[in-house]
């Protein structure tokens, strides 16, 4: 009995001093390739923001505009966000390259399928860099318009164009990624249409007076004469 | 040649039947049925009486009217034909008008008389707004005469004014362009001009009309492109400036956006035809009158709400404001904000610094350029509060002093603009 059990103990123990002996190597030969990635990666990525100062590209994504809305994304600029694309790009490719060396089938299949994906998560992180810029137009956008009329909320409206354009974008974004889709849509719905429903309760019991002046504006007697706003000089 | 193909089919028919003109008076029109009859009997009348050996021409140029404008048009040369006495003309007053869209704008109808003018080789060409109710004979003369008979290219008009109208020609629209362009044009924004058939086809063909900034304020532009390439230009005293009671003030923010827009993108396109040279330099002289003239009247203005709409707007759009003004200007400006309307104050070095600083901001894009110019709309608020304030009491001597101490600021800033201008901070 105790001979079983001393046998069993060193049985685990050999295997356990091979698996190790077995992994170890493998996981060093993973952590220079890794290393490696990284230096790979930072010379490239200095290569190529060389390459772009030389030509001229910032100059170019200004004068074409691009610059204006990676500034307005609160993004670097085309130079900085290529190079960082690519110094991410290649290191990661070393390091799914050093895990494959450690031989774990389920990792590699996960990796494979992950390579699979990663169009659709390119895209999905493209819908939501558009629906980060269009947001702080649009509620930008709102936000002067909303002052300039004398809004007593401009703030409130701003916030909630930006609310919108993001759930909007982000069940746009779920959706391209395939993410409990339907699930997303149920709450899209939900959200829109508790925000709508809440503006046309908040409008038709805060706003009657609005309304009915927009009413008698728009469609009442167009030759009554219009009154400017109030006090205000011409500026003409 | 000048791009006549966006003109309709049968308004070139008509042109056909016109033929050559020496003279052109063009009405860009809109619902002006009740105004519109009397312009066009004092055009007709100042045709009769002055200009009667002359080719002449009123083009009618209308953008949706929906009332009976167009009718009136055409049918108001019977009115004024059968009231005339003694000699008038010895030529036909031709009368002829187009639509071009269901509503109106601006660039659109200029674009079109510009173009008329250019195919029917104009020499002078005069605009009159359709909703002046006070046009006389003479103004049509006081257009016209110097760029026929003197050589200029291009007549302002000068309007009598009451005190507190024309703010934004007073404040920001004059003495910028005379601080940047050395120009002292007063009224670059307006109703009513003249220009020769020479601008006219230098305008024309200005691949600038599908810019929005142009579409909406290309008078302003116009102007400042007399200004800036050496035409000849000047300034003619018209009178008090009425507006029918049936027809709506300017919106203020409308009128803004459109007109610093204008502003902006012209001291753009032009930069290197006043950036790198000093004022006295670039000044040519203006010829005709010079000066406000003054109409006396009750005027009221409560300056309360537009501070309220200041503070509000300041307020609120800080974060805006930081991408365009430097911080010590915003601290400056929420340090007013805080001021109650009887002290209520914003000095003229502060309106001066910011105004530039939103305009090197527009240069420089840092945000979408319209929002740039919406951000300036709680500023230009509050220095007509400021404005108002001061001059409650004020008489025209005491006004004339303080225009004049304002554009001696914007002289005196001119190289922080440049500055700011050529190196984005």
């Amino acid at each position: 009995m105790k001979a079983t059990i001393l046998q069993g103990l060193q049985q685990a123990y050999d295997n356990l001093v091979h698996m190790v002996a077995e992994f170890l190597p493998r996981f060093l030969v993973m952590l220079i390739i890794v290393a490696v990635g990284l230096l790979v990666a930072a010379l490239l990525r200095y290569l190529l923001r060389w390459i772009l100062h030389l030509t001229r590209l910032d100059r170019f994504s200004e004068e074409a505009g691009a610059t204006r809305v990676l500034r307005k994304a609160a993004l670097p600029s085309v130079v900085e966000l290529l190079s960082g694309l690519l110094f991410w790009l290649v290191w990661l490719g070393f390091i799914l390259l050093g895990i494959s060396v450690l031989h774990i089938s389920e990792l590699s299949e996960q990796i494979s399928r992950l390579f699979q994906f990663l169009p659709q998560v390119a895209v999905a992180i493209l819908i939501l860099f558009a629906g980060l810029v269009a947001a702080n137009f649009f509620s930008r956008a709102a936000l002067l318009a909303a002052v300039n009329a004398g809004s007593r909320s401009p703030s409130v409206l701003s916030w909630f164009v930006r609310f919108v354009i993001w759930i909007f974008a982000i069940s746009m974004a779920l959706e391209q990624i395939g993410l409990a889709k339907q699930t997303v849509v149920a709450a899209f719905t939900a959200i829109f249409g508790a925000a709508m429903m809440a503006l046309a309760i908040a409008f038709g019991l805060g706003g009657r007076h609005l309304a009915r002046q927009w009413v008698e504006r728009y469609i009442g007697d167009k030759k009554k004469p219009v009154r400017p706003e109030a006090d205000e000089p011409s500026p003409l | 040649m000048a791009d006549e193909n966006f003109l309709a089919d049968d308004f070139v028919r008509q042109l056909m039947s016109v033929g050559e003109v020496d003279l052109m008076v063009g009405l860009p029109t809109h619902n002006s049925e009740s105004s519109v009859g009397e312009v066009i009997a004092s055009i007709d009348k100042a045709f009769q009486e002055k200009y009667k050996r002359e080719r002449v021409v009123i083009v009618g140029v209308d953008g949706g009217s929906t009332d009976g404008t167009c009718d009136v048009i055409q049918k108001a040369d019977i009115v004024a034909h059968q009231n005339s006495r003694g000699i008038t003309s010895l030529r036909t007053v031709h009368r002829i008008m187009t639509k071009y869209d269901s509503v109106p704008v601006p660039g659109i109808a200029l674009r079109t008389l510009l173009a008329t003018a250019d195919l029917l080789r104009a020499k002078a060409c005069a605009i009159i707004s359709p909703n002046s109710v006070n046009v006389t004979p003479e103004w049509v003369e006081n257009l016209l005469e110097p760029i026929y008979r003197q050589g200029l290219d291009f007549v302002a008009p000068i309007y009598s004014r009451h005190k507190y109208d024309g703010l934004l020609a007073r404040i920001l629209l004059y003495p910028m362009t005379r601080a940047t362009l050395g120009s002292r044009v007063y009224e670059l924004q307006s109703d009513e001009f003249a220009f020769s058939g020479k601008l006219a086809s230098y305008c024309l063909n200005q691949e600038v009309w599908h810019n929005e900034a142009i579409r909406d304020a290309p008078q302003t532009w116009m102007a400042i492109t007399a200004i800036c390439n050496d035409f000849k230009y000047g300034q003619s005293f018209l009178g008090p400036k009425v507006r029918p009671a049936n027809v709506p003030a300017p919106d203020l923010v409308t009128v803004v956006r459109q007109v610093v827009s204008a502003l902006f993108w012209c001291l753009e396109s032009e930069s290197s035809v006043w950036i790198d040279k000093p004022t006295a330099a670039l000044a040519a002289s203006t010829s005709g009158v010079n000066g406000h003239h003054w109409l006396e009247g009750s005027d009221q203005a409560n300056p309360t709400r537009g501070w309220e709409m200041f503070r509000t707007g300041i307020t609120e759009l800080t974060p805006v404001l930081q991408s365009i003004v430097t911080k010590d200007t915003l601290s400056e400006i929420e340090k007013t904000a805080t001021l109650e309307v009887p002290t209520f104050h914003i000095p003229d070095e502060l309106w001066v610094k910011a105004l530039y600083e939103f305009a090197a901001s527009y240069h420089w894009d840092v945000l979408s350029r319209d929002h740039v110019v919406q951000a300036l709309v709680p500023l230009y608020r509050g220095k007509i509060s400021s404005y108002l304030i001061r001059h409650q009491d004020s008489s025209f001597e005491q006004i004339d002093a303080h225009a004049e101490a304002l554009c001696q600021e914007f002289e005196k800033q001119r190289p922080y603009l440049i500055e700011r201008w050529k190196v984005k901070s």
